[in-house]
Order: C-alpha cells, then structure tokens, then sequence
C-alpha cells in the first residue's frame, strides 16, 4: 500500500467523495489507522458534519472515525461532549458551525469521535492556518459528500477521491463519471505571464487580450454570460472565470471560430461545473481548459457495495478504473494491504 | 440610557464605536448595555481609571485580551450548582490562566485602574500537574481508578483493530467506567469551584472593562481627543472643539477641519450664521461630546468642561415620519414640544435644535423662535437653536458663524449681541456655479 508514504510528502490531504456510502469514511480510517505517528502530528477534521453513526439520508451504518494517541481532532462542542476518547482540550476556535464552537483537542487514549469541523471553505482555511502553531505536520479534511470544495488547492495541497457503487451500479459508467472528475482534477496550470495577475482577481469574468492587457467583461460572473452581446473571445488569448464554469460559457466559448486561439482558465477544478458532453464538444473544437491552482491527487479508493446492497465486482471495477485514470486503485474494505 | 440606544441619535457616536478596537466580544457587549454616568463623581472616577491605563503601554495586555471568552453562561451554571463538562471546566482555566497573566503585567506596570481577584485556587484545582498550560482534560491524577481504567483501555487500543470479541465487550465496559468516573471528578471539581463563582464573574467583567478602557485610551492616542474636567455647576467650555467623523471625511479630500470654541451656561443660546457655516456640525459636536463625556470616552476638543446633563435632546430637523403620518412641520414641532415639557419639568437636558420652524414662512417662524426661546429662558442644563430668522429676544446668548471672507468660508464662532442674521445665501449659492440667470434675476428681485 504505497499511498501512505507518499501522502506524508504533502502537509494537507482531503479526502472527498463522489457520493454518499462511497467509502469514505472508511478510506480515512484506513489512513488514520496508518500514518506512522511517532514523527508526524497529525490533525483531523472534516468540512461540515461528518462522522455520523449512521448516514443522515439512507440510515445505513456508517464508520465512525477512530482517532489514536498524539492526534488532533477539531469538532464541534456538541460532538465533543459525545467522544468516546480521552482526550485534552486545547483550544477552544473562533469558528462555530451550527452544532456550536469548533474546539481542538489532543487525544490522550485513543478511540472514537465525531467529526465535525468549520463548515466553509473560508472558515476552514482560517482553521488550517490556525492549528499550525500546534506544530502539525499535516492536516486532514474529511470532505463533504459531494462538495468537492474542501479538496481544493487553497486548502489542501492533495487529495484522495473516493468513489463506488453508489454513484452508479453499472461499472462502465462508474468508471466514465470517475475518469472524468479525474480528468478535471488532472487539468494542468496554466503557463503564461499573465497568471499571477489572474490570481489576484476576486470576482467576474475577465479577458487577456493578444497584446497581454487585462480586460475586465464588466460581468460578476459566468453565470450572467448571456448579457454581453459581443464575441468574448474576439482578440482575446485568455478568458478568465474566477467564479464557476458552467455549460453556458462552455457552449460560447465552443461556438466561438476563435476558439482555437483562446484559452479558457478557472481557479481550480472545483469550479468546474460542466457536464461531460459539453466539455468534449469544447475539447473536439479545439479548446482546452487551464486551471491556475492543482491539487495532487495521490489515489482513488473504491466501494463496489451500493447502499441497496448492489455489490459490484472489486477485481474488475479496480482494473477496469485503473486503465481509465492511469492512477491507483484501492478497494480499502476488500483488501487489507500492507504498508 | 444605554449605549446601544445613545447610537441611534445621529451626532457621529456610531462612528466613534466603530473605529473602537475592543478586542473582546464580552468587552463589547458591556459597553453596550453600559448606562449613561450623570453624576461629576462617577465620570472622574472613570476618567481617572481612563488617564491611569492612557499613560501606560498596554498593547501586550490588548493582544492578552484577545482570548477573553464570555463565559457568563458558564459561571451561572456553576452557581446554579450544575456539573460542569470537560468544555466549561477548560473555560474556567483558561479564564483563570489569562487572568493571572493579565494581573502580572498591570502590577509590571502600576497600573491601579483595574484590579483583578487572585484565582491561584482555581488554577491549583484545574491544573493538578502544575504543568501550566492552559489546555485542560480530567487528569490521571484525580482518581487513581481513572488512571488505572485508562491503562487497561490503552492495553486494548494497542492489540490493533482485529479485537476478540470478549476484549471488545470489555473496552465497552471500561468505556463506561471511565465515563462513571469523569463525571464522579467533574461534580467534585464543580463542587470546589462553587466558592470561587463570585471572583471569576468579578474577574470577567473587570478584564471586559479593561478591554474597553485600552481601546478608549488607543482612540485619544489617534484621534487626538482630550479627557475633559468635569464641572457641575459652572459652564461648559470648549476649546477647538471638532467633529472626527467629519475631519475624517475631510482629510479623505485633503481638506481641513476648522475647530471651534463654544462656550453656554444655562441661559439658551443662538448661533447664527451662513448656510454652510457649519452650524449643524456644531450642534452634531456638542451633542457627540456630551455623549462621549457622559460614557468616558476622549472628547474631540484641545481642552473643555463639560456639565453633565440627564438627557440629550438632539432635533435636527428629520423628525418627518411617513409612518406616524406627520409633516416635516409637525414632526419638529411635537419633538421640539416634548423637550419642552421635559425641562419644565426640571429635567437636565442639554438640548440642541437645528433651524427650527424653517419650514414654514418666515413671519409666523421667526415668531415661533422668539416664542420658544422666551418659554425657555432659562433651564436647567442647557438650550442651544441655530437659526436663520432675526431674533430680537434679549436674553439670550448669540454665536455667529464668521462666514464668507475673501470667498472662503470661516467656520469660527464669535459671540455677537445684534441678532441680524447675515445675507450671504446669494454668494455662497452663487459660488456653487448655479444657473447665473436664477442669480441675476434674484439679485433684480432684492434691489426692488
């Protein structure tokens, strides 16, 4: 199982799901359960609740998340109070969720909590800025179901996907939303001069024209595409979204006859809101996507069992998936590899 | 009145609030619902406290002051003779730590304005290990049951995931002991910390008005302001008084603020002047000052005395309410009414009215200022109208804007005894860059 040693590399990992009962949880467990903690701090928390007994919406079992000795936990004050760890309150944050203050605290004798950390990308930014003074050497985020938002590269550095029979009971199409995800996550960074200018803009939709001038589409975001009148593209290198990509600038910018010219750039890949088809017309016209901030991502982890009880073959979806994203694959639950 | 209510009379204190850098959120929240001090003894027995921590550095204690927490809850709950959980007991301790450490450093620097309870005890109680820091759980060294349960759970943890089952009932049984045992600590912990709610509240409000006396110092320091003397009987006086929020404003456009000097005892005064004289900021000033004074803030001026009043009546003339149905008229009239009967009935206001009546014709306004100022005549703290009707009373006190001087306006006041109001409406509009053929045809209309 190389995926440890190579996750100790970075100081921050999320670990992000596709959908619900995509084992998840488990694959945190199966982390936590392996980092070598004698020369590494670890703290944990997750973006909004996690943790739970048993799954908010299906009401099937969930792993709890079991926390050893000299790790930190960041939760709320109510989950606190329910821990079944000794543990030593350090820190009681300015950031509170709806299930009250987020506390942080050093696990004394080890065992299980729910986690429930900040509950916005801002908040846990402030969170992972915070905790280093505790000396940390690498934070973990236990991601939302379906908000690929903690995995981005403002907060963490890498991240872990997980994905399985829950997203889809048919393995070709397991594989064919996964790979695409992957494929976002994978976008490259964009090369050019222009790029920490773009990294300072906060908000709207922007252009750099041929000459290398900022041109600003007076638009708060793509989403308003539909008010210019004018070609966006015409004299432009770069179009520049700071907020989401969706399928209506895709579509624009794919009808566009500039569009081979131009290079359209997002954050990062949580911003990319497109479905696969439009983004394959786009690519077969000739455009291309670039992102100004990558996370890495380190493995895919997968669940064949869907919470209906639809269990997919492990063997063939790893292999199958592995051959599609050219990355690790992982059935944690199946197979308990070795360090 | 409370600070909360005194910010909606609109003379500027909101601003002072805002630019206040209270560290705290209990420091806030006491300021707040801080009422208005009235009586000469109370405001310099502030002021003192104040001057004391102004002449101090106390930036290491501000950033101290950072982690105060309101824990107000938690103390009732400690009074009320509950058990308190693993997240109070640590309120409690940090409370106790941060406070020891702020009480090293104000007798570091002699400073007397605060004066914080000794919590020795609570510290001993909350930290067994003497280790202190002021990260807390329930240590081993409470009960030795604790400590013994805790090694045999530590003995299980370590077999790794694949448990039997007969150790995992086992953990499952030591899990609740353990928690049997925790409680069994807190309610002893809870219990011996009972005798100490009343220093730990003392500890908490104290440290919440030291948070605002250093943010009160640190606004004397960059907006210049002064701490006034306080006289009850004489008159109030101001020298170079200003408005900051408008000396902000102007020195945002390169332009200076022009202070005044003002000086009224209990006979009303006039002030008079140009319009864009500055007459209204006037006003604004004496009313925010007051207020500043009254709750101990600095006071925008180089040096002034201040009477303190029970009430300040700020009628600026906006008193228009669509809601209520009333006019512009009427609604100044019943507001200006109201501050009437109230002095008659021997309350201490300082009242501050802008241009009353000047909504209506001059004839009948001109009658309604003279009427008003002779019911006044005399009050108990002070009566002050701007206004641009000649007003022939005689006992009043007059100020008149120094006004338009080689086309540049003078905003100082100079106590004058005629009440002829001056006729520079037509240059300052004219130097507004109007329509010159509305001015040529009202310069016609004057010569007629």
């Amino acid at each position: 199982m190389p995926f440890i040693s190579e996750i100790l590399q970075y100081d921050s990992l999320s670990i992000v799901g596709l959908e619900k009962n995509v084992g998840k949880t488990e694959c945190l467990n199966y982390i936590l359960r392996r980092l070598p903690l004698h020369n590494t701090r670890v703290a944990v928390t997750s973006i909004g609740i996690d943790g739970e007994n048993k799954d908010q919406v299906t009401s099937t079992k969930k792993p709890e998340i079991y926390l050893r000795e000299g790790m930190f936990l960041s939760t709320a004050e109510s989950h606190y109070r329910e821990r079944r760890l000794v543990s030593e309150l350090i820190e009681i944050t300015n950031e509170r969720s709806s299930l009250g203050r987020i506390v942080t605290a050093r696990v004394v004798v080890g065992g299980k909590a729910l986690i429930s950390g900040p509950s916005s990308g801002v908040s846990l930014r402030r969170w992972a800025a915070g905790i280093k003074r505790y000396g940390i050497d690498l934070t973990i985020i236990d991601g939302a179901i379906s908000r690929l938002s903690s995995a981005s590269p403002a907060i963490s550095k890498a991240m872990i996907l997980s994905t399985g029979a829950a997203l889809s009971s048919n393995i070709n199409t397991l594989v064919q939303k996964t790979k695409f995800v992957v494929e976002m996550i994978g976008l490259n960074i964009l090369e050019d001069d222009s790029r920490d200018t773009l990294c300072d803009i906060e908000a709207g939709v922007w252009g750099i024209d041929i000459e290398g001038n900022l041109v600003d589409f007076k638009i708060t975001s793509a989403l308003a595409i539909n008010t210019l009148k004018v070609d966006i593209t015409k004299g432009m290198k770069i179009i520049y979204t700071v907020g989401a990509l969706t399928d209506k600038l895709l579509n624009l910018i794919a009808e566009s006859k500039n569009i081979k010219n131009v290079t359209l750039v997002v954050k990062d890949f949580t911003k990319i809101f497109v479905s696969e088809t439009a983004y394959r017309t786009f690519c077969s016209r000739g455009g291309n996507i670039r992102v100004l901030q990558k996370s890495k991502l380190i493995a895919v982890c997968v669940n064949p069992t869907a919470p209906n009880g639809y269990v997919l073959d492990s063997d063939t979806l790893c292999r199958k998936l592995r051959e599609a994203i050219k990355l690790p694959v992982y059935d944690i639950v199946k197979n308990e590899y070795d360090i | 009145m409370t600070f909360k209510s005194a910010l909606e009379i609109d003379c500027g204190l909101r601003y002072m609030y805002d630019s206040l850098c209270i560290m705290s959120s209990c420091g806030r929240k006491m300021l707040l619902s801080s009422d208005m001090m009235t009586t000469k003894s109370d405001i310099e027995a502030y002021y003192g406290r104040l001057n004391d921590i102004y002449k101090h550095d106390c930036l290491k204690i501000a950033h101290k002051l950072m982690y105060l927490k309101d824990i107000h809850n938690t103390l009732s709950r400690l009074s009320d003779g509950s058990t308190l959980d693993d997240i109070e007991l640590f309120e409690v301790k940090h409370l106790a730590i941060l406070s020891s450490q702020i009480r090293n450093m104000l007798t570091e620097q002699n400073i007397e304005a605060i004066t914080l309870p000794q919590l020795d005890k609570v510290v001993e109680i909350l930290d067994p290990d003497k280790l202190n820091i002021p990260s807390f759980y329930i240590y081993d060294s409470y009960n030795e049951a604790l400590r013994e349960v805790r090694k045999q759970m530590k003995a299980i943890q370590a077999q790794g995931d694949d448990i039997a089952e007969d150790k995992r009932q086992e953990l499952a049984m030591l899990l609740q002991q353990h928690a049997d045992l925790e409680l069994q600590v807190r309610e002893q912990l809870s219990q011996q910390l009972l005798a100490y709610v009343a220093p730990l509240t003392d500890t908490l409000d104290n440290l919440s008005c030291l948070d605002i006396l250093i943010a009160k110092a640190e606004q004397i320091r960059q907006m210049n302001l002064c701490i006034p003397h306080i006289e009850e009987e004489k008159y109030t006086l101001y020298n170079n008084m200003f408005h900051p929020q408008v000396k902000a404003h102007l020195a945002e456009q390169g332009k200076a603020f022009m202070p005044v000097d003002i000086t009224y005892e209990h006979t009303p005064v006039t002030i008079i002047g140009a319009n864009m004289g500055g007459k209204s900021v006037v006003l604004k000033s004496l009313a925010l000052n007051q207020l500043l004074a009254q709750y101990g803030f600095g006071v925008a001026a180089d040096h002034c005395n201040i009477n303190p009043v029970e009430e300040i009546a700020l009628c600026i003339g906006d008193e228009q309410s669509i809601v209520k149905g009333v006019s512009s008229f009427a609604g100044e009239i019943l507001a200006i009414d109201a501050v009437i009967k109230k002095i008659r009935a021997g309350r201490k206001l300082l009242a501050l009215i802008d241009e009353p009546a000047r909504t209506t014709n001059p004839v009948e306004g001109t009658a309604l200022v003279e009427g008003l100022l002779e019911v006044i005549d005399h009050c108990n703290g002070a009566f002050i109208l701007t206004t641009h009707y000649n007003i022939e009373n005689s006992d009043v006190k007059r100020y008149r804007v120094k006004g338009l001087n080689n086309g540049q306006m003078d905003y100082t006041l100079e106590e004058t005894h005629c009440g002829d109001v001056p006729h520079e409406a037509i240059a300052i509009a004219e130097s507004l860059g109007i329509d010159s053929q509305w001015i040529e045809y009202t310069k016609k209309n004057l010569n007629n």
